[in-house]
């Protein structure tokens, strides 16, 4: 498809609107906490506007761009949005909307929330600056801001498991971002190339071991934000010590971040045919699977039920990772489909995680026993993107899971089809039990307490449906035009041309 | 393909799956509202979907196929309905109104009849999803939902029971759902575009095909009840509601039997034109076998299991086992024999829609007398036909169907699979298939015995227990929907021609299989002798079996628990998610050790670097200014001895003095003066206490303030020089003494004595600024480590080693004498970490002493020792320079 490039304001105002949410969530915080909420609900919400609205441009072939700021006469920091950052960045934002919106129920009275508020607001900006980022320095720019300023709100609970949770989340974010920093580093030193573009910026005439240090700087660095399985260490502490809404964006879009970037190493620095060309393809496919089975393996040990969607967490980003690593064109569109689907749907269960810590204080997974009774919205949510987790269809889940399969077929290596499957069913294993639980065993008989209707207020509940309602859309119009899918079809179609 | 140009879209598929399910959303409110309405409209939804599903039939007629698009999930959902589709569709919807219309009544007693009908209607609608899906995907879509969404109808009563038998059903749901996806995606690794037709069978291995046809078959048995994945059937079918049951096993089973069906006789197979070579159909013929040898071995293990029960739902749940061993014997044989497989798929697919029939009707029937009764052990029925006769009559009917008995429905199919089973043996003379044949007759005779025995525990003899008046004839409704049933067994029974001809044969036609074979049935054996003479072997031998298990009780043996694949099952799942765990708890344990590992190693770090970092101070101090710390602490060491020794003196002399000044006066009571002396040594060593800490404290500060040296030049000095102090003392505690005797507070009038003792004595200008002469005043013990430890001294010793006139090689031995012991020293003491304490007892003070008395001793035999070696080795050196 023929693209032309249109000089926008669409890129920086996306990027850099939140960052006018975090003067807001200062400056109306002194107004009142209501003032605060919905003026960020609204920032978010015209965010969202913004990331859609550049959607059917982007389908028609139109790369909006823009460029900010000339560094050195050849570096610019450098805002592009072609059709695999509008996917991300429409997920992000809203994503981040339902989260916000959340967070005005879930963190009302809560200590700090300023702090709270405007970095989650200033998060948002960098991690759409990751999605727009058009260059590599850029990319690194965003990704390292965003990365490092999480920090707070990792540890917003102040608790010593959340200290101790984000000293470890700084220490792995830092290593990781410095080897991405190296392998930004020594691209530009080999190729003197910084743009992103879909051919790749390396070639094989470049030195073989320069090509694999920077590969491996690359995956390792990204990896430890993806989550692959050595270097996993920090998501399941940082998941259940932080709040609610912003687990599920960590765990939503956060961890994607690092799959985001490797997408763009791979389709975009290397470029498809170089790394054929390299075979160090397979190896990545290689880790992505241990990650699917080990992480799953672990979920399903975890009682504490914010820890054990963390592990899913990790398992599902295998798939993105394996999606990659089988470097075709329909693993490509079915781990890009995935990155948004499991959005959803891990937002939609950390959020009912809050819920139930929030209205019921049970936070363990044995004790949910009848807690259906209780709050039956949120558990009919719950169920819903756990099923869809699983693949069942017609829900998101089997979208991402089909593509996948696909996607192992078309490269010829069917045994990573157990991997698939098996994660799917590891996934029924740490997930269904606790939808059984909740509805059909009884609950231990305290005294008259359980009896209590739990349900939560509209403000949590309503952003929590709309998540799992999405569940739903994305899996059963999975290919309209404007969804995931087409974007993603769109990006592999470029990426293999 | 010639089909294709037939294709017709038209919308009636489409609606026919969405109008169950637009339905099912009604009920909720209309419940809630009234149960009478919403009563009347799932009759009317299921009626219009029966409806709907009529009317496919004068289209199928005209148009062979016809199709209808949704667009949703991966760009469409494609169904296309030929006539098998329609048969299935047909029954189903037939069977689906029969159900609910008897489920009016009979869920009086439960509870959650919205949720109920709710599920009735979305299965309903995925169960026609399945059958009319026109490609793969669309139907795993439906396959998924009705597994999956009939698990509320497993667990609808909600005892324990239920939940367990519902547990095991999901999971097996849903592995089974598994291994389907994984199979359906390896089609698309055959080169197959997921329509429901012939697989490309050139360019992939033949273990490919193996794995996809397996993962299918296994992914459709599951649902089928197929041996060995059959165990959650039994369960999970006894424990619904009857009239769920009956849609369980009358109907959702056969959305599985469908898989298999299309699989074999779709999927696998050669392109559909005539006269295709006999070569093609070898690999469908290698698949037929298989599913035909699971088939026999799934219907004698059901039929032998079923024998043993008592629970009548729990025996006809069996029966469904074993009646899906005739259904996948019927499909396989199909498959076995290729292009002449017509008998098969007539045998199999009469089968399905007849075991539909009478297994409902069946359940159903078994529902009213529960309804009635209360009671589902067959054992404990008995003589119900005088209180229940239309149901015994529509019962008998059911039995007769399922038995086989001429001019009723399970006739005409079951000949036809046996027809097919003899005539797969005639193919090739493959002995096993005439084993397989005789397997067939006795499972025919073992399903004859169960329903004798069900029929006549049940109905016939005399009651085992008292009925009381509730026990009557069903509901009105109950009975219609039996009564729909068992008309529709006789009239199959009867004409089946009209099935065989209208439906059957068009649809092999259809797939290009001869269908003449049909018509040969039809005309030559239809009742014919051979056929009825089988019916009435297999009735002998069902007697046979019914008088031995009675006479011998054979009904009431059972199998050991390790023969029961059930067991291996749980076994192993236990074991799976144990062994997650597990894997679970080590790694959290491998971290654990891990961190702590790296802890302690960080620890061990830490204090191997402080002791280094000591040690090099040391070695450095040592060098540099010859070993200031333990000098210093020796000094405060001994200071403090020589402080307390003058405290102890100067009590000492007060008292003596006290004393004296008693023996001056004899006068005196001597209780009194002993009182006086002892007050004498009260106020006495109370100062005597006061001085000696005001003095350590001035030799402390002058220590913290670096005046170290001048104070250890001093302090023998001044020490001697404030002896003159204890007069001072002695007096004013026999002056303070008799003011206490007579009476007097005199503890302010001692401390501002104390003060103004102090304050003349000023111990700490004395130290200052007295002579810088060396006098060693203190006792022998310490004279040598007071003399020799003064190193900082040497510059004077040195002095005094010139006035001497020491030669030039004692003054070098002298040095490193001196260095050497300072190195020892320094090197194996520590510093003392009491030097600035202000806390120090009597006791502490001796042992203190101790240790520097014998560690002086100690080090003045080392210094023996050192000398006496530095002097052999120095005289050595001297004679052997001599020479």
């Amino acid at each position: 498809m023929q693209s032309t490039l249109v000089t926008s304001f669409f890129p920086p105002a996306t990027v850099f609107l939140p960052l006018l949410g975090t003067g807001a969530a200062i400056g109306l915080g002194r107004v009142s906490e209501r003032a605060r909420e919905i003026g960020l609900a609204v920032i978010c919400a015209i965010v969202v506007v913004l990331t859609f609205a550049v959607i059917p441009g982007v389908l028609g072939g139109t790369v909006y761009e823009a460029h900010l700021v000339r560094l050195t006469p050849t570096i610019w920091i450098y805002l592009r949005i072609d059709a695999m950052g509008a996917l991300y960045a429409a997920t992000v934002s809203l994503l981040w909307l339902l989260a916000v919106v959340y967070s005005a129920g879930y963190m009302r009275g809560g200590h700090r929330l300023t702090r709270y508020y405007s970095f989650l607001m200033m998060c948002l900006g960098w991690t759409l600056g990751v999605a727009y980022a058009g260059n590599l320095l850029t990319f690194l720019l965003f990704y390292e801001l965003f990365s490092i300023l999480t920090y707070p709100l990792v540890v917003h609970e102040e608790t010593p498991q959340a200290m101790a949770a984000g000293t470890k989340y700084i220490i792995y974010i830092l290593i990781g971002g410095s080897l991405v920093l190296l392998g930004v580093v020594l691209t530009y030193f080999i190729s003197g190339e910084q743009t992103l573009t879909a051919g790749g910026i390396l070639n094989a005439a470049m030195d073989h071991t320069a090509l694999l240090a920077i590969f491996w700087c690359f995956i390792a660095g990204f990896g430890v934000k993806a989550a692959l399985v050595p270097l996993h260490g920090w998501v399941p502490d940082a998941h259940p010590a932080a709040p609610a809404p912003f687990s599920a964006v960590l765990s939503g879009v956060m961890v994607a971040a690092g799959s985001f970037g490797i997408m763009r190493v791979v389709y975009q620095v290397f470029g498809v045919e170089l790394l054929q060309e390299m075979g160090v393809m397979p190896y990545v496919a290689g880790i992505a699977a241990f990650t699917i089975i080990f992480a799953a393996v672990l979920a399903v040990g975890q009682d504490d039920l914010k820890r054990r969607l963390a592990y899913s967490t990790i398992s599902q980003m295998g798939y993105v990772a394996l999606g990659i690593g089988l470097l075709g064109s329909e693993a490509t569109i079915g781990a890009l489909v995935h990155i948004a689907n499991h959005a959803f749907m891990k937002g939609t269960l950390f959020l009912c995680a809050g819920l139930l810590i929030k209205r019921t204080g049970l936070r363990n997974v044995s004790e949910m026993a009848g807690v259906a009774k209780r709050m039956p919205v949120t558990m009919a949510a719950f169920a819903l993107a756990a099923l869809g987790m699983i693949g069942t269809p017609p829900l998101s889940g089997f979208i991402s899971k089909w593509y996948l399969g696909l996607g192992i077929l078309e490269v010829h290596s069917p045994l990573y089809l157990a991997v698939l499957l098996g994660g799917a069913l590891l996934a029924a294993i740490y997930l269904l039990p606790i939808v059984y639980v909740a509805y059909f065993k009884q609950p231990p008989a305290l005294a008259g307490e359980t009896e209590l209707e739990a349900e939560a207020p509209a403000s949590m509940l309503v952003p929590t449906i709309i998540a799992a309602s999405l569940t739903i859309v994305l899996g059963l119009a999975a290919t309209a035009p404007g969804l995931p899918y087409s974007l993603a079809y769109l990006s592999a179609q470029t990426f293999f041309p | 393909m010639h089909e294709s140009a037939h294709i017709v879209y038209h919308p009636l598929p489409a609606l026919l799956v969405l109008w169950p399910l637009i339905s099912a959303a009604f009920v909720y409110p209309l419940g809630r509202w009234r149960e009478s309405v919403r009563d009347a409209f799932v009759v009317l939804a299921s009626g219009v979907t029966l409806l709907g599903a009529v009317a496919l039939i004068p289209l199928i007629s005209t148009h062979h196929k016809i199709a209808a698009d949704i667009p949703a999930l991966l760009g469409r959902l494609h169904f296309v309905v030929d006539p098998y589709s329609m048969l299935f569709a047909l029954f189903s919807a037939f069977v689906w109104f029969c159900a609910t219309l008897y489920s009016l009544d009979y869920l009086k007693h439960e509870q959650k009849r919205d949720r109920y009908h709710t599920v009735n209607l979305v299965v309903l609608s995925a169960m026609l999803g399945v059958v009319l899906a026109g490609d793969l995907v669309t139907l795993y879509l439906f396959f998924e939902a009705l597994g999956l969404v009939a698990f509320l109808f497993v667990i609808h009563t909600e005892t324990e029971e239920a939940k367990t038998a519902s547990v095991k059903y999901w999971w097996m749901t849903l592995i089974g759902g598994f291994a389907l996806l994984g199979g359906i995606l390896l089609t698309y690794a055959l080169g197959h575009t997921g329509a429901i037709g012939p697989i490309p069978l050139t360019g992939t291995t033949e273990a490919l095909r193996w794995a996809t046809f397996g993962l299918l078959i296994l992914g459709f048995g599951v649902k089928a009840g197929m041996l060995p994945v059959h165990v959650w059937l039994p369960d999970a079918h006894p424990v619904a509601p009857s009239p769920a049951s009956a849609l369980l096993s009358g109907v959702m089973i056969k959305a599985g039997a469908y898989g298999i069906f299309r699989t074999v006789t779709a999927l696998f197979r050669p392109e559909v034109v005539e006269n295709v070579s006999e070569e093609l159909w070898h690999m469908s013929s290698d698949f037929g076998l298989v599913v035909l040898w699971i088939g026999i071995a799934t219907m004698i293990v059901g039929v032998t299991l079923a024998l043993g029960q008592s629970n009548a739902k729990r025996m006809l749940a069996y029966h469904s086992v074993s009646q899906m061993g005739f259904i996948l014997t019927g499909i396989g044989a199909a498959g076995y024999l290729g292009a002449h497989g017509a008998l098969g798929v007539a045998g199999g697919l009469m089968h399905v829609l007849n075991h539909a029939l009478f297994k409902s009707a069946l359940f159903l029937g078994v529902g009213a007398v529960f309804y009635r009764t209360g009671e589902l052990d067959m054992y404990k029925l008995g003589g119900l036909w005088r209180k229940m006769p239309l149901t015994f009559v529509f019962m008998v009917i059911a039995a007769a169907g399922i038995t086989g008995v001429p001019l009723f429905n399970g006739f005409v199919s079951k000949c036809l699979i046996h027809h097919a089973l003899v005539e797969s043996f005639e193919l090739h003379h493959v002995f096993s298939l005439s084993v397989a044949e005789k397997v067939y007759m006795l499972t025919c005779g073992g399903t004859a015995c169960s329903f004798i025995k069900l029929i006549s525990f049940v109905f016939l003899g005399r009651a085992k227990t008292q009925y009381g008046p509730e026990v009557r004839e069903a509901p009105p409704r109950m009975l219609v929907a039996l009564g729909l049933l068992s008309a529709a067994i006789i009239a199959i029974g009867v004409r089946p021609q009209v099935l065989l001809k209208g439906v059957i044969a068009p649809g092999l036609h259809a797939w290009a299989l001869h269908s003449d074979l049909i018509d040969h049935y039809l005309a030559e054996s239809f009742l014919g002798l051979s056929d009825i003479m089988s019916v009435v072997i297999a009735f002998v031998i069902g007697s046979v079996i019914f008088v031995a298990g009675m006479r011998f009780g054979l009904f009431h043996l059972h199998a050991p628990k390790w023969l029961s694949i059930n067991y291996y099952y749980l076994g192993f799942s236990r074991a799976f998610v144990a062994g997650c765990v597990n894997v679970a708890e080590w790694y959290a344990r491998w971290l654990a050790w891990a961190s702590h590992t790296l802890r302690s190693l960080r620890l061990a770090y830490r204090s191997a670097y402080a002791r280094a970092a000591r040690n090099w101070q040391r070695i450095i101090a040592t060098i540099s200014t010859g070993a200031p710390g333990p000098r210093n602490q020796h000094f405060i060491q001994r200071a403090y001895v020589a402080l307390e020794r003058e405290r102890q003196s100067t009590v000492r002399a007060a008292v003596s003095n006290a004393h004296a000044w008693l023996r001056t006066r004899p006068d005196v009571d001597p209780e009194v003066a002993r009182a006086t002396v002892e007050s004498v040594r009260d106020i006495a060593s109370y100062m005597a206490q006061r001085q000696r800490d005001q003095r350590m404290t001035v030799l402390a500060e002058m220590v913290r303030t670096g005046e170290i040296e001048t104070a250890r030049y001093r302090f023998d000095d001044a020490l001697m020089e404030v002896r003159s102090f204890r007069t001072h003392v002695a007096h004013t505690a026999i002056e303070m003494a008799e003011r206490r005797m007579a009476g007097e507070d005199v503890v302010r009038d001692i401390s501002a004595e104390v003060n103004r003792i102090s304050s003349e004595e000023r111990f700490d200008i004395r130290l200052r600024e007295g002579r810088r002469t060396i006098r060693p005043v203190l006792t022998t013990p310490y004279q040598l480590t007071t003399r020799t430890h003064d190193l900082a001294a040497a510059p004077a010793v040195l002095a005094e080693w010139r006035v001497r006139g020491l030669g030039r090689f004692e003054r070098a031995a002298r040095w490193v004498v001196e260095i050497v012991r300072v190195v020892v020293e320094a090197t194996t003491q520590e510093r003392s970490s009491w030097l600035m304490s202000d806390h120090i007892d009597a006791e502490s003070v001796l042992a203190t002493r101790k240790r520097i008395q014998r560690y002086a001793r100690d080090m003045s035999l080392n210094m023996a020792v050192i000398i006496a070696m530095m002097l052999v080795f120095l005289l050595s050196i001297a004679v052997t320079m001599n020479r």
